[in-house]
């Protein structure tokens, strides 16, 4: 599958979108996270927030399907930094680049944004501007709700907006030079991605064993004494490499959805988990 | 109690959207503190309580799709209760606190449940359908609102405590299991990527990125620098294996 490189019928970069557009799409991705799920995450939304882009960029039909398609593939980032991956994405598009290095791109930067935005937002501009808000209302003053929403959205807004604008003529004027080397760069954005998803797995699953297993005096954790001396994140890498070859063999995500809720059932049963 | 229970309902149905699209943060307790105390008549018990509430969730938030226990329930349910029953704030965390949790339990269910949405969207994909794509957001959106509206409105009408009573009969290890399995979640959506993406000369890269984050416990943006400058000397070793070609040349000043 990945092989394969599609070729689009309507190879022509696309105009320019206009800032008007751009502005638009930076509301759309308010919806970002609409039909959020753990099969795609936020692919859907992601979907919606750049398809009228995508309508003007694709004229061809079969491209625009294609394009859709690719799209439709596991996203998740922080929800107000995806308007700088949409920026460079659109130009990427519009630039009718190599498929594989628009999907390089998109993995290879939405793992960072998501770290960089928790760290940013939710721990540090969510704390300082609610800490004020709550100081004030526990004292009974109205302004307290005001002044959180305030101050907390101006910097939400313009970070949203202005990355959108920025992604994009970053993406425009970055592209145009690397487009002659398309299948290094694809590379190249192959392994960032998977570099990063090598680290997104040690980081983001959390799959712990909570038993301890006790002999007279002597008490023996499972996850700390036995597991994590094997190796950190060990039980995380298993899993998901399990689920990774259960999906090369056919199976739904849906199915191994199912399956993961059953085992973190039977493992809180039992308390071992 | 019907109208306020309908406009708290409809408030919850709202900040249950804010919640996860628009991130105006209208969905905190501080905010809806306010709210809840204009609809009840009682202002300032709002503010107080709604404020207790938000130091209390002021360190849960959703990072990395990891759930906490729900902050719009929570500040909705906290709130009235402390209004209604009159009770010190401290109380009404007491209530608030099992009922964010339960209803957590729910969201991850409704994520669960949403997932064969995708195959649809797939097949509007595949006919370039964007007006398809669009309902099925639309369509998350409809269900958020609803099921915010409904679990704010019934506790309110019927009283906070028999529904306090009511989350307390769900057995412990039902709402626990839930919660484990949603931290095991992410593992599907990275299986995914690596069935897109893996080929055998990439697996080096992958392992590295794994180590840099198991032992070392790197942060993801150190993670992607490490990665960037191992492609950016893969980029550079290539071409100059390949000698560049005129055009080549140019996009080397370039960067």
């Amino acid at each position: 599958m990945a092989s394969n490189h599609y070729q689009y019928e309507d190879t022509t970069s696309a105009q320019d979108l206009p800032p008007k557009q751009i502005r638009s799409l930076a509301w759309r991705s308010l919806l970002l996270q609409a039909s959020f799920n753990y099969e795609r995450m936020q692919a859907a939304g992601w979907l919606y927030s750049i398809l009228p882009g995508l309508r003007v960029i694709h004229k061809n039909k079969k491209d625009l399907s294609k394009s859709m398609k690719d799209h439709l593939e596991f996203f998740n980032t922080h929800p107000f930094l995806v308007t700088f991956i949409m920026g460079i994405i659109l130009a990427m598009e519009q630039k009718k680049e190599d498929r594989e290095a628009i999907r390089g791109i998109k993995v290879a930067t939405m793992g960072p944004l998501g770290g960089i935005g928790d760290a940013l937002f939710y721990l540090t501009l969510l704390p300082i501007t609610a800490s004020i808000g709550a100081s004030l209302a526990v004292e009974g003053n109205i302004l307290g709700p005001f002044i959180f929403l305030i101050m907390f959205n101006i910097i939400h807004f313009g970070v949203r907006f202005g990355l959108m604008r920025y992604g994009y003529r970053t993406g425009v004027k970055a592209i145009g030079k690397l487009k002659e080397g398309t299948k290094h760069v694809s590379r190249a954005a192959s392994i960032v991605g998977l570099t990063v998803v090598g680290g997104l797995i040690a980081t983001y699953v959390t799959f712990k064993i909570d038993y301890t297993w006790k002999q007279g005096e002597s008490e023996l954790n499972v996850q700390t004494d036995i597991l994590d001396q094997i190796m950190p994140a060990m039980l995380p890498l298993i899993y998901t490499l399990l689920i990774y070859w259960l999906l090369k063999k056919g199976r739904s995500p849906i199915l191994l959805i199912g399956i993961t809720v059953i085992v973190g059932l039977i493992g809180s049963y039992f308390g071992i988990m | 109690m019907l109208l306020e229970a309908i406009l708290i309902a409809l408030w919850a149905g709202i900040i249950g959207i804010d919640l996860y699209n628009g991130l105006t943060h209208i969905h905190r307790p501080v905010v809806t503190g306010l709210v809840v105390g204009l609809i009840l008549g009682d202002v300032t018990t709002g503010l107080i309580v709604g404020g207790t509430l938000e130091l209390i969730w002021m360190g849960m938030v959703p990072l990395a799709g990891a759930q906490p226990p729900n902050v719009v329930i929570g500040g909705v349910i906290g709130t009235a209760f402390g209004i209604i029953a009159g009770q010190d704030p401290n109380v009404a965390v007491g209530v608030a606190i099992p009922f964010a949790v339960a209803v957590q339990g729910l969201i991850t269910l409704f994520f669960t449940v949403f997932a064969p949405v995708m195959h649809k969207a797939d097949q509007f994909a595949l006919e370039a359908n964007g007006k398809g794509i669009e309902r099925i957001n639309y369509l998350g959106l409809v269900i958020l609102f609803i099921f915010n509206a409904v679990i704010a409105f019934l506790p309110i009408y019927f009283g906070a405590e028999k529904a306090a009573a009511f989350v307390e009969t769900v057995p412990q290890w039902i709402i626990d299991g839930l919660s484990v399995a949603g931290g095991i979640m992410p593992a599907i959506g990275f299986a995914m990527l690596l069935r897109i993406m893996m080929k055998v000369e990439y697996i080096m890269f992958f392992i590295v990125g794994f180590i840099l984050a198991a032992y070392l416990e790197l942060p993801i943006l150190a993670i992607a620098l490490i990665g960037l400058a191992i492609a950016l000397y893969d980029y550079y070793q290539n071409k100059h294996k390949q000698g560049p070609t005129p055009e080549e040349g140019e996009i080397t000043d370039g960067i």
